[in-house]
């Protein structure tokens, strides 16, 4: 791909957002959610790649990537003793390493953060494995909450095969296995997949999801992606220092 | 029967089958605690009842990282928190769901109640800490060894010849003099006993008394709920010399 220069100039010159809710910090924070094989790591990659070409102030992080829990998540994989409310509590402890120090502290040294799936995946994930969703409220209560979520969403047929094509053989918890709804591994994890489908969609409005279309080629979904970040997003603060810019207008 | 989970129940759990009482036993370090737990377990065999433990960092699935994670001391609040919710509820459903379930006496050596106390004075919030525990089971009875700090440092520093870094909360820089520090520390966390004596119903046992006094007082009650006739008890050989 060529190299794309984001047109700051573009940005609004004035007019302070008053529909973006108050954030304690000067950062500003982009997820992206949807099941997988939705093509949505595919589509940050491609909008890291942009703003990283562009020499913005951002930081990307990604769901389950925290060495501190990092062996305890393994052991309970491979040896199978995860149950729906510790397979969730392991996330949530890996996700609050992440928040606290990582996420937190670059939103308040005001950075764009990227990240990688966010607590909507514990939500919907967590719930079709049969945790409360009341209860997965409160216990990311936590985190930040983003300044745009996109919600890239494919047909579960469309994202069930990209997944099973691409791999010989699904693991144990992603096939969902420990669900006890099927014991064909496909089958299970088509199942799987299909409540956590829905448990997104339940999200769409309640927690403002932008609905991106996983279906459409790769960079037309990307051009509609830096379009809406460059709209809701004001890039011009994240932009490398030039020479010292006017703070007033 | 009144519900034995806080909130909403632990997913997948039939409640019908849980015939077992849960005791436990909560106090800060140096309370006697954990001599009582032994104690109390030799007797309750004596008298026919088996029983399952339950403690701190004793699951399978994550002891062994909150040791690692203590010894680092980069561990941030929440992630702890959390990491000790997941050691709980592990232990909880593999091993004290199934003890309870085949009629076993659960006794705990700390409960929820240290894991809400410890979060909160680091400044998490207590409703945050009761919806995260909200699917623990509620237990039979719950005795509070109370000591006074200064006395818990005592027999701290005659157990260890040291005080351990979490003890004395120097985490939360409360003072770099270790005495000072464990003082405060010990005391922040048993005013947050106090309001979860209130809120859950505590019995307060004064743990300043000699073990085979405490021990005395605890048998009565627990005698009393199981239905046992007989308190008396004198600890076997092998026990004997905690017996003060």
């Amino acid at each position: 791909m060529a190299t794309v220069t984001p047109d700051v100039s573009a940005t609004p010159e004035s007019a302070p957002d008053k529909s973006a809710p108050k954030r304690p910090y000067p950062g500003a924070l982009v997820v992206v959610e949807g099941t997988d094989g939705s093509g949505k790591s595919t589509q940050l990659y491609l909008l890291k790649r942009w703003l990283e070409i562009g020499g913005y102030r951002i930081h990307f992080t990604e769901w389950n990537s925290s060495p501190l829990v990092k062996s305890a998540t393994r052991r309970g994989k491979q040896r199978r003793l995860l149950t729906a409310v510790t397979f969730s509590l392991l996330h949530a402890a890996d996700f609050a390493d992440r928040c606290e120090r990582q996420v937190l502290p670059l939103l308040h040294g005001g950075y764009l953060v990227l990240a990688d799936r966010y607590i909507y995946t514990a939500f919907a994930r967590d719930a079709a494995r049969g945790c409360s969703p009341k209860w997965l409220r409160n216990l990311y209560s936590f985190a930040p909450v983003p300044d745009l979520t996109f919600y890239f969403r494919a047909p579960l047929d469309v994202a069930v095969n990209r997944i099973v094509a691409g791999r010989p053989k699904l693991k144990y918890y992603e096939a969902g296995m420990d669900l006890g709804i099927s014991l064909d591994r496909q089958e299970s994890f088509r199942m799987f997949q299909e409540r956590i489908l829905n448990n997104y969609d339940q999200m769409v409005e309640t927690d403002h999801f932008v609905l991106m279309d996983g279906t459409l080629p790769v960079n037309r979904l990307q051009k509609q992606m830096r379009e809406l970040v460059r709209e809701r997003v004001d890039l011009a603060q994240f932009a490398p220092k030039k020479k010292k810019r006017d703070e007033t207008k | 029967m009144a519900s034995r989970f806080y909130g909403i129940p632990l997913p997948g759990v039939n409640l019908e089958e849980l015939s077992g009482p849960l005791i436990v036993l909560e106090g800060s370090d140096g309370s006697g605690r954990s001599t009582q737990v032994t104690l109390l377990t030799e007797w309750l065999e004596s008298e026919g009842f088996a029983v399952q433990t339950m403690g701190l960092r004793r699951s399978l699935l994550v002891a062994q990282d909150i040791d690692g994670l203590l010894e680092e001391n980069a561990v941030t609040r929440m992630t702890l928190a959390l990491m000790y919710g997941t050691d709980f509820y592990d232990q909880l459903e593999r091993r004290i769901l199934p003890a309870l379930q085949s009629g076993l006496v659960v006794l705990a050596d700390r409960y929820i109640f240290t894991l809400i106390a410890r979060a909160a004075v680091r400044g998490i919030g207590r409703d945050y800490l009761h919806g995260l525990y909200e699917m623990a089971l509620r237990p039979n009875l719950t005795f509070w060894l109370n000591v006074r700090p200064e006395v818990a440092f005592d027999r701290e520093f005659k157990k260890a010849h040291s005080i351990s870094y979490w003890e004395s909360g120097r985490d939360m820089s409360l003072s770099n003099d270790l005495f000072q520090s464990f003082i405060r520390y010990q005391s922040m966390i048993k005013r947050e006993f106090e309001y979860l004596s209130n809120r859950h119903g505590f019995i307060e046992v004064d743990g300043e008394g000699s073990v085979s006094e405490v021990n005395g007082m605890l048998r009565k009650q627990i005698a009393a709920h199981l239905g046992i006739r007989n308190t008396h008890y004198r600890p076997s050989n092998a026990l004997a010399q905690l017996w003060r």
